[in-house]
């Protein structure tokens, strides 16, 4: 232990005690998060654009496989070198909802055995909570807060009520529902764990690809709902 | 945990009571990796001596750097006093390529050798192939290197290194000597990390100017955001260089490159270029060593948008090198202040015309002398060191 229990209660709040990861896991996490999400990008493609009789499972494990192998290729051979010069590494979040939706897609059996889906009100409430956050993040990083939001990522204090929220949300339905359901609580487990990716815990849970994609789901949602 | 879902309580008390021991699993862990809060900064004055008299700074020596060979274009300086067993006195960290953000630019650096008191050769100590090889992703192009050495005598350069875009998709890059002597010639680094400053995308932070030393041997990085609007923002480090957060210095967006001045331990002064047409040398203070900051009015001093350098020696002492004039670069002035908003000119470093630059001053004090040096032209890095003149009545 690193840390005298009686200093858990200062460290709670204190936004100057981050837990940073270390550059060789930082280095791994970066290959690993964008296989899995060139991976899912690769079979995302092919289910739209691919001619059906492509889009059987074999097929798209090949593709699946392929992107993210790229990935491990040395230096500027890597999609993860360019990727991480615009981008850095995904969130942990998008890197496990990626394989999720993955393994949903290349072994359907198992999303038979797993029984039910999340339900939508469960989908929209992550979905809202995440666009409010990242609205917060974004004026924030504009100064336009008069919080400093990101900087409160450094702190076990917004790990904690991360935490809350998550298991609140899946509170009322976390009986028999998808991997994809428990994204969230696994992502600050391997936060906690791991301090992936950044040391911030803003940068674990959303990043600003993930943000967008949030607003389009959310979109449709309210378009179903009253078109 | 298996005992507890097995037993016959009603699934919703069992599901809160695994969301309860689940939540302080995590919170547990995520505690039990971090390092201890750390005590309220406090910071060190540079001179381990009594500083003399200001108003008698002279000009003792002074020159150009030794630039790589071939190199064209050469800007922002950083300086580092040596400890005291080193064979050189000062290093000098710029950026140097064919041209300012060109894919050739590197970090150089050179050394005041104390037995021949001159400057070495330069040499290029951070390329950005090698640091992306390092990080396992691109580096676009490199600038403003500042220096920096810890408790344990390792040299720190924080490095801007920008992404996809131009300066404003710029992050830091913290970097550590990984050599086993601070000598220029065997000098090398290692990438730690690319510092976690902004959720979108870690863009759009720049680092400039020198760090306030604190007593713990850690120190605060000021640093600021340029996307569209401009901010200034201090970071603290620990002894070891182990980042430990961020706090924002001002709430206007128009202010950058802050240059942080100790008046006392506990209470410092950011002095910040302003971007406004017409500007003035912009100020901000915290009286709590950092925690809070609040924006003082404008300082009289002309700003033509222009770094400035500060440097706090003793209690009432501070000096401040800036560009004087409306629109141009053209005059390097050296004043000193003792309350920090009424400041009276020691002495012009450089005057030149209109299109002439002499910019990005960064400060030293070393064994009672001041060390400046500047950006000629975009081509040159250029040096002075001052000492105060015997007074009238003094003995040689």
């Amino acid at each position: 232990m690193t840390v005298p229990i009686e200093h858990w209660p200062a460290l709670l709040m204190a936004t100057d005690a981050p837990a940073l990861p270390t550059p060789s896991v930082m280095q791994l996490w970066l290959r690993l998060g964008w296989s899995v999400v060139l991976a899912w990008m690769g079979v995302l493609a092919m289910g739209r654009l691919a001619p059906v009789s492509a889009r059987q499972g074999a097929w798209q494990l090949t593709v699946a496989g392929l992107l993210a192998m790229s990935v491990w290729l040395p230096g500027p051979y890597s999609p993860a070198y360019w990727l991480g010069l615009a981008f850095q590494a995904p969130s942990v979040v998008t890197a496990l909802l990626c394989a999720a939706v993955l393994v949903e897609r290349l072994s359907p059996s198992s999303v038979a055995q797993g029984a039910a889906t999340a339900p939508n009100r469960l989908k929209t409430a992550f979905a809202f909570t995440g666009v409010v956050v990242g609205w917060a993040l974004l004026l924030d990083t504009f100064a336009l807060l008069p919080l400093q939001v990101y900087a409160w990522g450094n702190s076990a204090a917004a790990v904690g009520l991360l935490v809350v929220v998550a298991f609140a949300v899946l509170g009322g339905a976390a009986q028999a529902l998808r991997a994809r359901t428990w994204v969230v609580p696994m992502a600050l487990l391997v936060f906690a764990a791991l301090r992936l990716p950044t040391g911030n815990v803003w940068d674990a849970v959303l990043d600003p690809w993930l943000w967008v994609a949030l607003h389009v789901h959310l979109g449709r949602r309210v378009l179903r709902t009253f078109w | 945990m298996a005992l507890m879902l097995q037993s016959p309580s009603p699934p919703a008390l069992r599901r809160l009571l695994f969301a309860l021991v689940a939540s302080c699993a995590i919170l547990g862990l995520d505690i039990w990796q971090r390092p201890l809060v750390t005590a309220q900064a406090s910071a060190q004055w540079p001179a381990d001596t009594a500083v003399p008299d200001l108003t008698r700074l002279q000009v003792q020596a002074g020159g150009e750097i030794p630039m790589p060979a071939g190199m064209a274009a050469a800007h922002a300086s950083s300086l580092l006093p040596m400890p005291s067993g080193d064979a050189a006195s000062l290093s000098v960290f710029w950026f140097s390529g064919d041209r300012e953000s060109g894919p050739n630019v590197q970090i150089a650096a050179s050394q005041f050798d104390k037995s021949t008191q001159q400057w070495s050769p330069a040499r290029f100590v951070v390329n950005r192939f090698v640091m992306a090889e390092q990080l396992g992703y691109g580096l676009r192009r490199l600038g403003n290197p500042v220096a920096w050495l810890d408790g344990g005598g390792r040299v720190h350069l924080f490095v801007v290194a920008t992404g996809w875009g131009g300066w404003a998709a710029s992050r830091v890059l913290h970097l550590r000597q990984s050599s086993p002597g601070r000598g220029l010639a065997e000098l090398a680094f290692e990438p730690v990390r690319v510092l976690p400053l902004s959720w979108l995308w870690n863009t759009s932070f720049l680092v400039r100017n020198a760090p306030l030393a604190l007593v713990d041997g850690g120190m605060v990085l000021p640093v600021h955001f340029e996307l569209g609007i401009k901010y200034p923002t201090a970071l603290r480090f620990d002894n070891a260089g182990g980042y430990r957060g961020m706090v924002r210095v001002s709430q206007r967006l128009h202010l950058l490159q802050p240059s942080l001045v100790m008046q006392s331990a506990h209470a410092w002064l950011a002095f910040m270029r302003d971007e406004r047409p017409q500007g003035k040398v912009t100020v901000a203070r915290t009286t709590d060593a950092g925690m809070h900051w609040s924006d003082l009015p404008d300082l009289t001093l002309d700003n033509p948008d222009a770094a400035v350098a500060g440097l706090g020696l003793s209690e009432g002492q501070m000096l401040l090198a800036h560009n004087s004039s409306i629109a141009s670069r053209g005059t390097l002035d050296l004043s000193r202040s003792a309350d920090g908003r009424d400041w009276t000119l020691v002495k012009t470093l450089e005057r030149g015309g209109h299109d002439d630059e002499y910019s990005y001053p960064a400060m030293a004090w070393l064994d009672g002398s001041l060390w400046v040096t500047y950006t000629v032209d975009r081509h040159r890095i250029a040096w002075q060191r001052l000492a105060a003149a015997p007074s009238a009545g003094t003995k040689p």
